[in-house]
């Protein structure tokens, strides 16, 4: 219930939010109101928030309205430039920012941020490596250290610094999910099972982590996982509410593989109509969305001796 | 009744209004010493261990309460890694449980912020109490426009200890206590919401200091997931969702 309601006010702020956009754009006022609101809900708007943040900033009489506030903005803006690739803004932001706080550890984040823009990895390295002497349980510029080991492609080095970092802060979920998909490229898929059943532990209403843990039970295969698979198949449905396809077409895939491995030996699992009842539903969805692959379905479901 | 005592209006200059405004000055002066004394960047390194304690126990509880959700194998193998009695996340080897808790006490660092704090708030007020006492003794300096009951005495004629004075006379001392202990909402108002120099709130944080132990959490959070039965609850939502696909037929 609470969930529900978090969901429709977060709803509500995107619609405000984008309202908002298009009133500041537009130079009808707001601006301020409408960055405020990107930076509560971290809407990921650079472009947006480049130009109307950079019109207040150039407003001398605005952003001295702003006192104290001014620097957040700078901050902010300073972002939105990196994001949009304009390292002029953010350098020229983040010079001002560091003339205002010395020595500051988020001023010195930033930086370290533009040297990651600009693609200077060692630098940026050092740069966090100073911040981490300093603080080391700086959780954002450990996750950092990981964006860099990624964005150069260097994956064993990602999944030690995951491993690292989650030896520490293992209750970050986030990280969790991120080490799960960098197993999955790996195709490590017995250590991504792992973080995937750690997902469920952390937040096991979510249905997105389900279906992910049953593929990739069903990529390892195996009649053990293949059942198990099933089973988080059979579980993401009652949790979309029959509404996920793929979870629809997951269930039909393990009976199948299934009834291949046992070759009809096994009949325990035949009380259960779910595989028939999944099938059905797919055909029905496919009749009343996409009525021109229904040949398709029916005969992929008939070589699954499913209908 | 013994008669109307009638009150100087000097009383009312140089004593009521001068302690009144002196109580809030040293107020205000307070919270900026308190503010100047106060550690630098509240916390400047967490003790890692601590930091990973507290996780491990998020981390438990979470399997704790989820533990329905996967299967028992992967179930018993994280019962396993966390309660395991030789090198288990959440086993504390009895010695430094007990260690834990003497460093805890011993901790200079922690003793030497309640000390700041302490300080703050008992000699600016013993000060102002021998001040007080030393200039304004024995005097009635105010009177409460509504009768009070003999209950009252205690608290609005400290100093004063004649039975016969009527209780809603004020004297000086107790309108020292009762600036103290009242002035918290001026406070609030001047200062801003937060930064009240709340001396109710600070002598609970002072018994309160020593509360948490992240070792006894740990052992505490061990027996539990040492008892809990694994039920897995997957086969119960293949039915759930067969169900929920009915549903969806039948529309």
């Amino acid at each position: 219930m609470a969930a529900a309601v978090a969901a429709a006010t977060t709803a509500e702020d995107e619609a405000r939010l984008l309202r908002l956009e298009e009133q500041a754009e537009h130079g009808g006022g707001g601006a301020w109101e409408y960055l405020c609101l990107a930076r509560r809900l971290r809407a990921r708007r650079p472009a947006h928030v480049l130009r109307v943040g950079l019109a207040l900033l150039n407003n001398a009489s605005a952003r001295s309205g702003l006192a104290s506030e001014q620097w957040t903005l700078y901050e902010q803006v300073a972002m939105a430039a990196m994001d949009c690739q304009r390292l002029d803004v953010a350098k020229d932001c983040i010079g001002v920012l560091s003339k205002q706080f010395p020595g500051s550890t988020r001023v010195a984040r930033l930086e370290a941020l533009l040297f990651e823009a600009k693609g200077e990895w060692s630098e940026a390295e050092r740069a966090y490596a100073l911040i981490l002497e300093n603080n080391p349980f700086d959780q954002i510029v450990h996750k950092r250290k990981i964006a860099i080991a990624k964005a150069q492609g260097d994956m064993s080095i990602v999944v030690d610094y995951l491993n690292k970092y989650l030896e520490l802060f293992m209750a970050d979920h986030d990280a969790w999910r991120e080490l799960a998909e960098t197993y999955v490229s790996l195709q490590m898929y017995k250590q991504a099972a792992f973080c995937y059943e750690e997902l469920i532990l952390a937040q096991p209403t979510i249905p997105l982590y389900h279906i992910a843990y049953a593929e990739v039970l069903y990529t390892m295969g195996g009649l053990e996982n293949l059942q198990t698979a099933k089973k988080y198949y059979a579980s993401t449905i009652q949790l979309t509410g029959g509404k996920n396809t793929r979870a629809l077409f997951g269930v039909c895939l393990c009976t199948s593989a299934i009834n291949q491995l046992t070759k009809g030996r096994n009949r325990e699992e035949e009380g259960s109509e779910l595989q028939s009842l999944a099938a059905e539903v797919l055909l029905k969805n496919y009749k009343q969305q996409a009525p021109s692959k229904v040949p398709l379905i029916s005969s992929m479901l008939k070589n699954m001796k499913l209908s | 009744m013994a008669e109307e005592l009638v009150l100087d209006t000097a009383i009312r200059d140089w004593v009521l209004i001068p302690l009144s405004v002196v109580m809030v000055l040293i107020g205000v002066l307070r919270y900026f010493v308190s503010k100047l004394m106060r550690s630098p960047a509240t916390s400047p390194s967490p003790d890692p261990k601590l930091v990973k304690e507290g996780q491990v126990v998020i981390r438990a509880r979470n399997l704790r309460t989820n533990a329905q959700f996967i299967p028992a194998k992967a179930f018993k193998a994280r019962k396993v890694y966390y309660t395991n009695e030789e090198n288990g996340l959440l086993h504390v080897p009895k010695e430094e449980a007990q260690k834990a808790q003497a460093a805890m006490f011993s901790d200079p660092n922690m003793a030497m912020d309640m000390m700041k704090k302490n300080l703050s708030m008992i000699v600016p007020q013993t000060l102002t109490f021998a001040w007080v006492n030393f200039f304004f003794s024995g005097f009635v300096a105010a009177k409460i426009p509504f009768p009070l009951t003999q209950r009252f005495r205690g608290m609005l004629q400290n100093g004063i200890d004649l039975s016969t004075v009527d209780v809603s006379y004020v004297s000086s001392r107790s309108w020292y206590f009762l600036n103290l202990f009242g002035l918290r909402g001026l406070f609030s108002l001047i200062l801003g919401e937060e930064n009240a120099t709340d001396d109710a709130q600070k002598m609970m944080q002072m018994g309160g200091g020593f509360g948490f132990n992240p070792t006894m959490s740990l052992g505490a959070e061990k027996d539990s997931l040492d008892i809990i039965q694994h039920d897995w609850a997957l086969p119960k939502m293949e039915r759930h969702a067969e169900d929920v696909l009915k549903q969806l037929l039948k529309k």
